[in-house]
């Protein structure tokens, strides 16, 4: 009898996983179809969405530094091009790789820090020209026609995510334009996010197979990254700023 | 007496002279403004007059479109103008002569500042291809990493 019962419940068992798995598979096709219909060229950001990311710190390679080679690459952002000026406090720098080490119990975390693109960003609250600004969908940026460089930004910003640009640039890259006298930082890498893409850190990360950063839509449930979030859940890094930021991590 | 006479000779020799390198300069000015870099096509997005006298509105319009909202249409992009007026392996620089945007702006001696920033060449093809691609290979991954 009790034997029956067990092979009732793990019939119930097999069915309910292939239930699962079946659900799960939707989600990939789901996923495509919002990349296959990015935004139109022609057609604003809107608050429709908001651009995050998630970092899985326990599976960050300590020492790996793919996605600050990626963003270097990716960005035209050449740290040992100037003899001059080999500073390593002044070289620009959009994303570093952070270690935390717990004194206690020596538990050591490796990171990747960026600008965190937060809600009520700090560096757009002391800007004096207004070039320092957050888009619709929350991705944080300034713009560099009206940055005048007085760097209060850099100051303002808990997470020392910005660099000031000191040198020439040599052959900036089309799509990300960068040039000397402005402050700059991480953009998400909004020209692939607008055509439907993902940052280039994160594709490096995934390349890497350490699949530690998850980029995506917070505003939209069904996405990987809000999926994750509602299982696991997120930290933000200074959550006591009250800066509701859009890059959470997960094992600090 | 005699002395007078030519220096008056003197001077009115140097006039000539520097007429004649007057005349001489506006011939190679007029030769640069010629020299303006072919456009991939014949056509550009408005007529050469309205081009001519309103470019910069049309640029600094999408500047800020594209900019602060993200609206990224081509046609009056400052990327599409290097795109179609400068061939992709070409070695002229932005503030050299035979560069599109300069062999203008040198003779009406405006100075811009685009090009402190912006590429002042369209992308190698070889780079579109691996951006292309490199895209491709993310939406694969995304799909992995959700299915497992």
């Amino acid at each position: 009898m009790s034997k029956e019962t067990i092979n009732i419940s793990r019939r119930g068992f097999v069915e309910k996983t292939a239930t699962t798995f079946a659900g799960i598979s939707i989600v990939p096709g789901v996923f495509l179809h919002q990349v296959a219909n990015a935004k139109p060229a022609d057609q604003p950001a809107t608050a429709d969405n908001r651009w995050g990311m998630l970092i899985d710190t326990n599976k960050c390679a300590s020492g790996c530094t793919a996605c600050v080679s990626a963003c270097n690459e990716e960005n035209g952002i050449k740290t040992s091009d100037h003899p001059n000026h080999d500073n390593q406090t002044t070289t620009q720098q959009w994303i570093r790789k952070v270690k935390l080490r717990d004194k206690q119990t020596g538990h050591v975390v490796s990171l990747p820090m960026m600008c965190q693109h937060c809600e009520h960003p700090p560096c757009v609250d002391v800007c004096p020209t207004g070039a320092s600004m957050k888009r619709a969908d929350g991705i944080v940026m300034v713009d560099r026609h009206i940055c005048i460089g007085c760097r209060y930004c850099m100051m303002a910003c808990p997470y020392k995510a910005r660099s000031f640009a000191h040198e020439t640039v040599e052959d900036p890259k089309e799509y990300a334009p960068r040039g000397k006298g402005t402050v700059e930082s991480c953009t998400l890498c909004v020209h692939r996010v607008d055509e439907g893409g993902t940052p280039a850190c994160v594709e490096a990360c995934n390349e890497a197979e350490h699949g530690a950063m998850i980029f995506g839509d917070l505003k939209d449930p069904n996405s990987a990254i809000s999926q994750e979030l509602k299982k696991h859940g997120g930290k933000q890094i200074r959550a006591d700023l009250g800066l509701n930021t859009g890059v959470r991590y997960q094992g600090i | 007496m005699l002395q007078l006479k030519q220096l008056m000779h003197k001077s009115l020799l140097a006039m000539l002279g520097s007429a004649a390198l007057a005349a001489s300069s506006v011939a190679v000015a007029d030769s640069a403004l010629l020299d303006i870099a072919k456009a991939k096509s014949d056509q550009c997005v408005e007529d050469t007059a309205e081009m001519r006298t309103n470019h910069m509105e049309k640029i600094l319009h999408q500047r800020d479109k594209t900019m602060r909202e993200g609206i990224r249409t081509k046609q009056y992009s400052l990327k599409e103008c290097i795109n179609c007026h400068v061939e992709e392996n070409s070695q002229a620089r932005a503030g050299d002569k035979d560069h599109f945007c300069s062999s203008c702006h040198s003779y009406a001696a405006v100075t811009i500042d685009c090009f402190q920033c912006h590429a002042d060449r369209p992308a190698p093809a070889s780079r579109n291809s691996v951006k292309t691609s490199s895209l491709q290979e993310s939406t694969d991954t995304s799909e992995t990493g959700v299915s497992q």
